[in-house]
C-alpha cells in the first residue's frame, strides 16, 4: 500500500454557533489526486484554510506524513511541504510575477541559497505554469486564467509534496479548463505532488481524479471512485440532485 | 575612449544597486561642493533637512514598504537623543559612542515593542506606538532632575571644534550610509518578503513566509536608524528638549514619507527637503506650519496617496506612452 501522506481524524471547526466542518476524517496516499465535492457552504474551503492553518482547529488531529500539524502556522506548514491556492485569487497584485514566484522560493527558507540562483529556478516555474514572456508584468494586469497560473507556479515554487488546489477552474472557459487539467497532470506527473482539489466542474472532475471525497453540511457523506460517487442517492441527492432533476 | 576608466566604478556601482549611476554623478558633485557657497543659516537648513531624510526614509522603511503605521518614530529618536545625550553629561561618554549605545537601545526597545503587538496586527501597533510615544515624552518631562524637563539639556557637540561644516558632512554620511542600507534592504530577498507582506499577508504566510518575524525584523531595523538619527540631532543642536520625541516632530515626519510618496525609495528624500525648505519660509506663521503641512498630506493621501513621486512617475509614464 502506498503512504498515507495527508491524515485528518475528526477534524472539527466552528464559528460561533456555525459549525462548519464536524468530525470529518479523511487521508490522502501519496501520488494521488483526491477531489472534494459539496453543495455551496458545505464546509470546503474551511476544510482547506485548517490543513494550511489558517483557522485553528476546535477539535481532532491533523497528521501529515506522520507527524502532527494541528498547532502550526500557516508558514510552518508551508515549508513541511503543504502548497495552496486560494478560491479567490491571491497573487500579491503589486509586484510582477517573477517576484511573487520568487516569495514561494524565499518561503522554503533556504537562506544559504543566493538571489541569483533563486531567480534562475522561478524563472522555471514561470515557463512550467505557460507564463513565459510576463516574467515582469505586474500581476494586476494578468488575466484570470494568468492570475491562476501565476499562483499555481507560486504554490510550486514553495516545493510541496501535496498541492491544495481551491477551485482553479472557476471561472475560465471550456478551453482554459482543458489546459489547466492538463497542467494539473503535468504537476502530478513530473513535480510527483500529490493532489487535493476543490472544483466545481464536474465532468473535469470525475475524468481527472483517482478519489472523490464528498462534504455535506460539513460532515463526509460519501467517499470513493468517481464512477460511484456519480451513482450514489445520497450524493445525487445533496449535490448532483438540482442539475439532474 | 575618455570615460572607459569609469566602467569599473559604473559596474562596482550597479552590483552595489546603484541601477541609475549617471543621475548620481551631477548629485554628488551637488552635495560635495554645493555647500561651500551657502551661507551658515542654509547650511543649518541643509543639516536639519538630512536628519529629516533619515527619519522619513526610515519610517517608510516600516509604513510604505511593510504598511506598519509607527507613530513612535520620533521617539525612537528622542531615544537615541536622551541615550547619548546623557551618558555624555553623567559620564563623560564620547559622542560617537553615546549615539551608538542610544542606536542599540532604541533598536531593543523596537524589538520589544514589536513583539508585543505586532502579532495583534492592524491598528494596534498605531495605537500602542501612540501611547508609547506619549509615555515617553510626559517621562522625559517630569524626570526633570535627569533630563531637565522642558529646560532642555545641554550636552557636548560631536566635534571638539563646531564648525557647521564637518556637521554637513558628518550627516551627508551617515544620510548616504542609511539610504545605501534601506536600498540594498528593499533589493533583497527581505526586501521582497516585506513587500510581499504589505501585498496580502495570509497569502504571504501560506507560501512560507514567517510575516510575523518580517514585520518584527523591519520595525526593529527602522526604530534603531531613528534612534541614530535622533543622536545625531542632539549632538548637532548641542540641547535637547522633549520636542524631539514630541508628536508634532512625528506628524512633521509622517507629512514629509506621505507628501514624497510612501513606498517609494526617492519620495521621503524629497519629501524631507521640500517640506523642511519649505518651512523655514513660513516660519514667521509659528507652529501653523505642522498643521499646513497636515492639510496638505491628507489631502495628497486623498487625492495622489502615492505622492510626488507618484504623480512625476504617472507623468513619466504617460509621455512615455504618447
Amino acid at each position: 500500500m502506498r503512504e498515507r501522506i495527508l491524515e485528518g481524524k475528526g477534524v472539527t471547526k466552528s464559528f460561533g454557533g456555525l459549525m462548519a466542518i464536524h468530525k470529518v476524517d479523511f487521508y490522502l496516499n501519496e501520488g494521488e489526486i483526491v477531489g472534494l465535492i459539496g453543495p455551496n457552504g458545505a464546509g470546503k474551503t474551511t476544510l482547506f484554510n485548517v490543513i494550511s492553518g489558517i483557522y485553528p482547529l476546535d477539535e481532532g488531529e491533523l497528521f501529515f506524513n506522520g507527524t502532527s500539524i494541528s498547532s502550526l502556522k500557516p508558514f510552518e506548514i508551508c515549508r513541511l511541504g503543504i502548497g495552496r491556492t486560494f478560491q479567490i485569487v491571491r497573487p500579491f497584485l503589486k509586484m510582477t510575477c517573477l517576484e511573487n514566484i520568487l516569495i514561494g522560493l524565499i518561503g522554503r527558507g533556504e537562506r544559504q541559497k543566493h538571489l541569483r540562483e533563486k531567480k534562475k529556478e522561478a524563472r522555471f516555474y514561470l515557463e512550467f505554469v505557460g507564463l513565459k514572456g510576463r516574467e515582469n508584468s505586474v500581476a494586476k494586469d494578468l488575466t484570470l486564467i494568468e492570475k491562476k497560473r501565476l499562483e499555481m507556479a507560486r504554490a510550486l515554487a514553495t516545493n510541496p509534496k501535496l498541492l491544495l488546489l481551491d477551485e482553479v477552474l472557476a471561472g475560465l472557459n471550456p478551453s482554459e479548463i482543458l489546459q489547466a487539467l492538463e497542467l494539473i497532470h503535468i504537476i502530478r506527473s513530473q513535480l510527483r505532488v500529490t493532489i487535493f482539489w476543490i472544483e466545481h466542474v464536474m465532468g473535469a472532475m470525475m475524468k481527472a481524479s483517482d478519489r472523490i471525497i464528498v462534504l455535506n453540511q460539513g460532515e463526509k457523506i460519501k467517499e470513493g471512485k468517481p464512477e460511484e460517487i456519480v451513482s450514489d442517492p445520497q450524493v445525487i441527492e445533496a449535490y448532483l440532485g438540482e442539475s439532474n432533476a | 575612449m575618455v570615460f572607459s576608466s569609469w566602467r569599473p566604478i559604473k559596474q562596482a556601482m550597479e552590483r552595489a544597486g546603484f541601477m541609475k549611476f549617471w543621475i548620481f554623478i551631477p548629485l554628488i558633485f551637488l552635495t560635495l561642493f554645493f555647500p561651500f557657497f551657502l551661507s551658515q543659516y542654509w547650511l543649518h537648513v541643509m543639516i536639519i533637512s538630512l536628519f529629516y531624510v533619515m527619519m522619513a526614509s526610515s519610517w517608510n522603511l516600516i509604513a510604505g514598504y511593510t504598511g506598519q503605521i509607527s507613530f513612535a518614530h520620533a521617539a525612537f529618536a528622542g531615544v537615541g537623543a536622551y541615550v547619548s545625550g546623557m551618558l555624555a553629561v553623567n559620564m563623560g561618554i564620547p559622542a560617537w559612542l553615546g549615539i551608538l549605545i542610544g542606536t542599540s537601545i532604541a533598536g531593543l526597545l523596537g524589538l520589544g515593542l514589536g513583539y508585543l503587538c505586532i502579532r495583534m496586527g492592524g491598528i494596534y501597533l498605531s495605537l500602542t506606538t501612540l501611547g508609547f510615544s506619549e509615555i515617553l515624552r510626559i517621562i522625559i518631562t517630569n524626570e526633570d532632575r535627569w533630563t531637565r524637563g522642558t529646560m532642555g539639556l545641554q550636552i557636548p557637540g560631536f566635534f571638539i571644534e563646531y564648525s557647521k561644516m564637518s556637521y554637513y558632512f558628518l550627516f551627508l554620511i551617515v544620510s548616504v550610509f542609511f539610504l545605501w542600507v534601506i536600498y540594498r534592504l528593499i533589493h533583497s530577498e527581505m526586501g521582497l518578503s516585506f513587500r510581499a507582506v504589505l501585498n496580502d499577508e495570509l497569502a504571504a504566510s501560506s507560501s512560507g513566509i514567517d510575516t510575523i518575524r518580517v514585520r518584527i525584523l523591519a520595525f526593529t531595523i527602522s526604530s534603531a536608524m531613528a534612534g541614530m538619527a535622533g543622536g545625531l540631532y542632539g549632538h548637532y543642536l548641542m540641547l535637547i528638549t522633549p520636542d524631539i520625541p514630541s508628536l508634532g516632530q512625528m506628524f512633521l515626519v509622517l507629512a514629509m514619507a506621505v507628501i514624497g510618496g510612501m513606498g517609494s525609495f526617492i519620495g521621503p528624500i524629497l519629501g524631507a527637503f521640500i517640506l523642511e525648505i519649505l518651512s523655514e519660509y513660513i516660519r514667521i506663521y509659528g507652529e501653523y506650519h505642522v498643521l499646513l503641512f497636515g492639510l496638505v498630506a491628507l489631502g495628497m493621501a486623498r487625492f495622489a496617496p502615492e505622492g510626488i513621486m507618484g504623480l512625476l512617475e504617472k507623468r513619466w509614464r504617460l509621455r512615455k506612452i504618447s
